[in-house]
């Protein structure tokens, strides 16, 4: 593949992400203009560059798209669920050529028929849409109250009318509702007087009056097409207003606004929107600044983009970020040097950048929900060089092997000592490597970095997911996502999507109540699935949670049962807590039928097995009626593996330390033999002994006499075994090569390492090992 | 008509001013740009000609007539 056709597969997969991203939440908050023409856009250029690396089916069916796009954009017609479903699904196409293109440079065979079936469903809806113009989606949308953030237009207005609204609230508590009224463009033709209709909204508190397009020349005008929106934010009860627009409810959206939602006097307005705005706008001035441009012309550049960031960020009411911009500024003009005021909007953009987050976590929900990638909408994103992945890898393996080749000089020193007797050469030696050994370890580190991807990379494909499954079983779910720029190793986030994509069906599909069950438990109609990202230590936790209905026990418990999961006896010793994560043993399902969406519970046992596999561990916390989290805990790189070097049966093994739990050392007299197998109490629990030697099928060490016994403590899959071995050697940071070849099936091996001398360490999967 | 040129250029809106004065208001503004529009004597705005009034935005003499307008939307 050419230079050109990765740019396109790059290019159209973002292009092809923003434009799901955009659609869904057209579809869940309405349309804005710059939100339809972003889509237009993000559909006009796929089929630009499709069209430049010749891939005329695709051509064909983005041509169909965004004409019924371009309808939308300039309001011929109106947006609507089947619209709305069609487009993506034309995404979804696209999707699957590009990666066909990716593989094998080319679509696949049937492509074409496929695009013009497209095509031909995507002009039908056009057709249909175009016969009743004012199909709108707002009678199917309101929510109420909002779940998570609220619509654009209503924080521009609260935001706008903050103090006339808090006055009114202050002499008047009350509920505040939102109103947004878009007459039909033939609306005066059927005796409509939009106006007279705001006009009879009680107890008004602000209103707002604004084209829906762009105004026509006044030559051009026609008089009698009503191209008008109407918002407004009222007090008082729902049933008034919607009683004022009970012959126009297609064309209205009532919205209950929180009263917090209301942004408080003298501290930043921390709606996602204005803030988003506000660092959308200061990063513009910035690029302005640094366009090449004649020197001449930079004191009017820089004049102009202080003043513009200052305002900006009054308008956020940051006003002591403001101040700054402006002496900045002055600076600026004053010495032709764009140093000083660059360096003040880099110092605004930070602190926005640092405020939007933890301000939007503290209310529990964080913007993103709305708009996966708020930086990417209308920000300029980073731009980091594309590297490719191969060369970190390369990178990081060169590393790993110095930090062998330096275990290697201590071996030496160890050698000079022992061998030679030169005590101070082998210290001198020693100390030498000990800087080399923190060196290598900096290093493997930094490289590490490289490999390191934001959780939002795997979290950006859900808002689409759940909105589809949740339309599948006629539910209403919406994704929230935190911490999505929390990072980990990307083969660790990658691999996530798995289990997460189990995680979020299991919830839709068992966890999250009918409507008519949420109503009755007087839950908002609108589910809310939080997937979060945190970083714990070093460790790299995601949760999955949902208000649903939540796991009970006893349910769970008799289904142990029935299955045979654990024996009556264990089950009756389990506390709730630990009866629900019964859920992740293998062949365990709750629901009671078998469904499409998430299967019979074989997902639950791959997440368990797939985090596992990753060094880490699964966790689950339930209330009945109030919802269940799902913890996944990781590990944020899996290059390194803490391991314990034994000997056991002449030879020497590796074994993970996360395994181990302690290590013992035991008098003849403290094991007990029952019915043939060897075991010790150990703090009231009895524990099994195995001896290493045996479960390698090698010959026992003679000297297992009456001399003490060492075992390892281990506890893994919820069980607890004690392996017997000669002795104990090294603790070692390895980096662990996955095993290659022949042995790649062996079972037993979670890998191999090379040892400081130049040997090869297997080191053991003792889960798999153990009988 | 509650539209009307008064001697001086000035647009005149005065009383209730319903839909069908839309059409007529617009070919005032459209044949003298820049008019003045007087509505203080305007009762009540039909929709359609506050959305003519929205479209050309020609200078006003006097605040409106309309009460509800005055209050609520002192920014046209």
């Amino acid at each position: 593949m050419n230079a050109l056709h990765e740019q396109f597969v790059l290019e159209a997969r973002e292009l092809i992400h923003e434009a799901t991203n955009d659609l869904i939440g057209m579809e869940r908050e309405g349309t804005s203009p710059e939100r339809t023409n972003r889509i237009f856009r993000a559909f006009h250029t796929l089929k630009g560059s499709a069209g430049v690396v010749e891939l005329p089916s695709m051509v064909l069916a983005m041509h169909a798209a965004e004409d019924l796009l371009a309808a939308v954009n300039t309001r011929k017609i109106g947006v609507t669920a089947a619209m709305i479903d069609q487009t993506l699904g034309c995404l979804d196409q696209i999707s699957r050529w590009v990666d066909a293109f990716e593989m094998h440079g080319s679509v696949p065979a049937d492509a074409g028929e496929h695009a013009e079936a497209m095509a031909r469903r995507l002009r039908a809806l056009l057709a249909n849409i175009a016969e009743s113009p004012s199909v709108g989606l707002d009678h199917q949308t309101p929510a109420t109250p909002v779940a998570g953030p609220l619509p654009e237009w209503i924080s521009r207005l609260l935001g706008a009318e903050r103090q006339s609204i808090s006055r009114h609230l202050q002499q008047q508590p009350s509920m505040l509702f939102a109103v947004s009224y878009e007459p039909r463009t033939d609306c005066f033709f059927q005796g409509d007087d939009p106006l007279a209709l705001m006009q009879a909204i009680p107890n008004l508190l602000a209103i707002r009056i604004e084209a829906r397009e762009a105004w026509p020349a006044l030559a051009d005008f026609d008089p009698y097409s009503c191209i008008l929106r109407f918002v407004a934010v009222c007090a008082g009860n729902r049933d008034d207003l919607a009683d004022v627009f009970r012959l126009v409810p297609d064309q209205v959206q009532i919205v209950e606004v929180p009263v917090e939602a209301l942004p408080r006097q003298g501290a930043p307005a921390f709606d996602g929107g204005t803030l988003d705005l506000v660092r959308a706008i200061v990063e513009e001035q910035r690029l302005v600044l640094t366009a090449s441009g004649e020197r001449d012309d930079l004191t009017g550049r820089a004049g102009a983009a202080g003043r513009t960031a200052a305002n900006a960020l009054r308008h956020g009411r940051l006003h002591h970020l403001a101040e700054p911009v402006e002496g900045a500024m002055e600076t600026t003009v004053a010495s032709v040097d764009v140093a000083a005021l660059l360096s003040a909007l880099d110092g605004a953009v930070a602190f926005l950048a640092s405020d939007t987050e933890p301000a939007a976590a503290s209310d529990g929900r964080t913007v993103r929900a709305a708009e996966p990638e708020a930086e990417a909408a209308g920000i300029s994103p980073s731009r980091s060089p594309r590297v490719n992945e191969d060369r970190i890898d390369a990178l990081l393996n060169l590393s790993a092997e110095l930090i062998v080749a330096k275990n290697a000089v201590v071996h030496l020193a160890r050698r000079a000592d022992e061998e030679l007797g030169a005590h101070d050469l082998a210290r001198a030696v020693k100390r030498e490597s000990e800087t080399i050994e923190r060196l290598a370890t900096e290093m493997h580190e930094a490289i590490l970095q490289l490999r390191l991807v934001p959780a939002a990379q795997v979290f950006r494909s859900f808002p689409r997911l759940v909105r589809d499954t949740a339309q599948r079983l006629d539910k209403k779910a919406t994704v929230v996502t935190q911490g999505e720029t929390t990072e980990a190793d990307k083969t660790i986030v990658g691999r996530l999507f798995e289990p997460l994509l189990h995680l979020v069906r299991n919830v839709l599909d068992h966890g999250i109540e009918s409507s008519a069950e949420r109503r009755a438990a007087g839950k908002p109609d609108i589910a809310t699935i939080t997937l979060r990202a945190s970083r714990e230590g070093d460790r790299f936790v995601v949760e999955v949670g949902d208000e649903g209905r939540g796991i009970d026990p006893e349910a769970v418990r008799r289904k142990a049962r029935e299955r045979k999961i654990l024996t009556e006896e264990d089950l009756a010793a389990l506390s709730d807590e630990h009866t629900i994560n019964l859920i992740f043993a293998a062949g365990f399902s709750t629901a009671t039928e078998i469904s499409e969406i998430s299967g019979r519970g074989v997902g639950m046992d791959v997440v368990r097995t797939t985090v596992e596999q990753l060094g880490g561990r699964v966790s689950l916390t339930s209330r009945v009626g109030v919802g269940t989290t799902v913890r996944l805990d990781l590990p944020m790189n899996i290059a390194m593996t803490r391991i314990m070097a034994v000997e056991a049966g002449g030879q020497v093994f590796g074994i993970p330390m996360d395994a181990v739990t302690e290590t013992v050392r035991l008098r003849p007299d403290r094991i007990n033999r029952i019915k043939g197998n060897e075991g010790f109490v150990l703090r009231d629990r009895v524990v099994p002994i195995c001896s290493l030697a045996d479960l390698m099928n090698l010959p026992a060490s003679p000297n297992s006499g009456g001399a003490t016994r060492l075992v390892l403590v281990l506890e893994t899959g919820g069980k607890i075994v004690a392996i017997e071995v000669d002795a104990i050697r090294d603790r070692l940071e390895v980096v662990l090569k996955p095993m290659q070849g022949l042995l790649s099936n062996a079972r037993g091996y979670a890998g191999t390492t090379l040892l400081g001398d130049g040997k090869v360490l297997l080191v053991l999967d003792i889960k798999e090992l153990l009988p | 008509v509650s539209v009307r040129r008064r001697e001086d250029g000035t647009i005149v809106l005065a009383d209730r001013c319903p839909v069908e004065d839309a059409e007529p208001l617009l070919q005032l503004l459209l044949a003298t740009p820049g008019a003045w529009v007087d509505w203080e004597q305007c009762t009540h705005l039909h929709t359609a000609v506050l959305q003519v009034i929205l479209a050309a935005h020609p200078p006003r003499r006097g605040p409106c007539g309309d009460a509800w307008v005055r209050e609520w939307l002192p920014a046209l």
